[in-house]
């Protein structure tokens, strides 16, 4: 079980036992508790169907809860939705612009259902068409756009009304590794310049490991861990190392793996097959002590591999299984597969 | 994420308090505003909807209209017809179908949108859901605003002389309206409840060739068989079209269009809050 903090000034999204279950008896979320904290990029990491956006659509008001309760910036989302709204920018996975409309037309929707006033808009919109950078275009149709474009007219919809926290589902779902880097330097910035709080999902682990400072990793509706991914890494254990000892010199060899033995950041020296494989702590400054070592006593290492444990690694120790593609419904494979035609075109 | 159809049906159970009844308050009118100025400019885009929307009418008019203006030679037709000049009497007729195929389509818009996440989005905005189908109703209701002007100038040109004049022309504009706007909230209806657009298609044509064939559109009921009468009497369909044959053959006669009026206002309230609820009610 996740522990539970008491909320301070820096916490945005507080959620306390937060749980849905559909008719039907279906328990998409069990009881999660997490903090957000302000101005942190916070992941939820998590193959389909682990709950992701359930909790997600839940924070944003969109879904009842079952039980347990939440608050955004203060604003409880069952007694106060309006309010919650208004705190929070929402860009779902499903490149939700409109195509027959031109980029400016998509923003001035979504400022005019978010009661802006004229010039209020006319304002924000040139802002966040700088900010992502789709001013020459804007006044063109969006079905002449790039997926890549077009997500980042979403993101840019979702930051019309200013929101201190931003919602992002799967923001990169589909799109080309450049696209990919271009829209996480966005997010960096949005961050550091903007001071948002950025609420991710995705099943990317690179994705997550590049951008959040901390990681839920839900599965099943059940919270596993919480953590930053540097911590999650280093809770597994820490690094791998295999090392080749030349056969020649076998008494040497047996006199290096004694020494080794005995420094502190060696947890463990197995051999497997013709390879011995070393977990420790801080692989890489270890590497040159493991050379002095078979030095001094004679041995020659023939090769050496250091291999950092990868976030999925860690999500594989907490789940038991890689992240795997979940099944939804036909509606949702539809949705998806238009999703997808819309980004690749 | 578990299925997005458990999600809906369990927003649909979700009548009790709480959510449900927070996210009802009562729609601003800049909501709903904003819910039909995008409609209206996804149409004005869309040019081939547009032109289309003249030529549908044209042919009716060209080649049904002309087809049976040989009706109108023998007495006994054009007694029952009411006019000498059957395109006179099938002109009303063309423009309620007309609406009546906008209307009925409405609905569409909400499938795609819940596809393309679009729906979501504007669930997610701090609006009223029922701001969504009441811009949506009256966006197909300016429409059909639209299309009834360009069916009317074609007639016109092919000859039909509409007998209520300006002022007369605009309560038939008024007429189709509210027709339109009410349909559309039948078929907005069903769409917040089917999720997929084949079977929300199936259930709209059960619903508009029955409706259309059994209406006074483009027969007059008094040349139908009885029971076909008693159908045509309750369709809704000839509660629009009365009025409007009645100002476009006979102009102001007040005992002719005051009870479809009335009947178009009942109609127009009903589908407001029925639509409303339907939205409020189920999401995505």
């Amino acid at each position: 079980m996740v522990k539970m903090e008491t909320a301070g000034d820096d916490v945005t999204i507080d959620v306390r036992g937060l749980s849905k279950t559909y008719p039907g008896g279906i328990e998409a979320v069990k009881g999660v508790s997490f903090q957000v904290r302000r101005g942190e990029v916070f992941g939820f990491l998590g193959p389909n169907g682990a709950g992701k956006s359930t909790t997600i659509m839940m924070l944003m008001t969109l879904i009842r809860p079952t039980s347990g309760v939440a608050t955004v910036n203060g604003f409880n989302i069952i007694k106060d939705p309006y309010r919650v709204r208004m705190q929070l920018g929402y860009v779902s996975q499903d490149l939700a612009v409109d195509d027959n409309l031109t980029g400016r037309e998509n923003l001035r929707l979504q400022a005019g259902l978010y009661h802006l006033s004229k010039e209020e808009a006319e304002a924000r919109i040139s802002e966040v068409l700088e900010l992502v950078g789709l001013r020459e275009r804007c006044d063109d149709r969006v079905e002449s756009y790039s997926g890549g474009m077009r997500k980042r007219l979403d993101i840019a919809c979702g930051l019309i009304h200013r929101p201190r926290i931003l919602f992002l589902d799967e923001p990169t779902l589909g799109l080309d590794i450049q696209t990919r880097h271009e829209i996480w330097r966005h997010i960096e910035r949005l961050r550091s310049e903007n001071e948002m709080t950025i609420f991710l999902t995705t099943h990317y682990m690179d994705e997550a490991d590049a951008l959040c400072d901390r990681i839920a990793i839900i599965d099943r509706g059940v919270i596993k861990a919480i953590d930053s991914p540097a911590t999650l890494k280093s809770q597994l254990g820490g690094d791998v190392i295999y090392l080749r000892f030349d056969a020649a010199c076998e008494h040497a060899t047996a006199a290096t793996l004694e020494a080794l033995k005995e420094l502190p950041e060696i947890k463990e020296i197995s051999p497997r097959g013709e390879e011995h494989v070393v977990v420790a702590r801080n692989g890489d400054w270890l590497l040159p002590r493991i050379f002095e070592t078979a030095q001094e006593k004679g041995a020659r290492i023939n090769s050496v591999s250091l291999k950092r444990p990868t976030l999925d690694d860690v999500y594989l120790a907490y789940t038991g299984r890689t992240l795997r593609d979940g099944q939804g419904s036909r509606e949702e494979a539809h949705r998806q597969m238009i999703a997808m035609r819309r980004i690749r075109k | 994420m578990t299925s997005s159809a458990d999600m809906c049906r369990a927003v649909a159970m979700d009548a009790e308090p709480g959510l449900t009844r927070q996210a009802s308050f009562l729609p601003r009118l800049s909501d709903i505003y904003w819910v039909c100025w995008r409609e209206l400019k996804r149409f004005v885009g869309q040019k081939v909807r547009i032109i289309m929307t003249v030529i549908q009418p044209l042919i009716w008019l060209l080649f049904v209209g002309n087809a049976m203006s040989g009706l109108t030679n023998n007495p006994f037709a054009a007694r029952m017809l009411g006019v000498d000049n059957y395109l006179t009497f099938m002109t009303p007729g063309v423009m309620i179908m007309t609406a009546l195929f906008g209307g009925i389509f409405g609905g569409m818009s909400v499938v795609w949108d819940r596809r393309l996440g679009l729906l979501n989005k504007m669930l997610a905005a701090p609006i009223s859901r029922a701001a969504i189908p009441l811009g949506k109703m009256l966006a197909a209701g300016l429409q059909s605003i639209l299309q009834a002007t360009i069916i009317a100038v074609i007639a016109m040109l092919l000859g039909v002389r509409f007998a209520c004049g300006l002022p007369g022309f605009l309560l038939i504009l008024g007429i189709i309206f509210l027709f339109s706007f009410g349909l559309s909230g039948i078929s907005l209806s069903l769409a917040a409840m089917v999720k997929s657009h084949e079977a929300l298609m199936a259930m709209v044509n059960f619903l508009t060739m029955p409706m259309m064939f059994t209406s006074n559109a483009m027969f007059p009921a008094k040349a139908m068989p009885t029971w076909l009468q008693t159908i045509a009497r309750w369709n809704p369909l000839s509660y629009a079209v009365e009025p409007v044959r009645t100002l476009t053959t006979e102009g102001l006669r007040w005992a002719g269009i005051s009870g479809g009026f009335a009947a178009m206002f009942v109609f127009v309230i009903v589908m407001s809050v029925v639509a409303a609820r339907q939205f409020e009610r189920s999401i995505s």
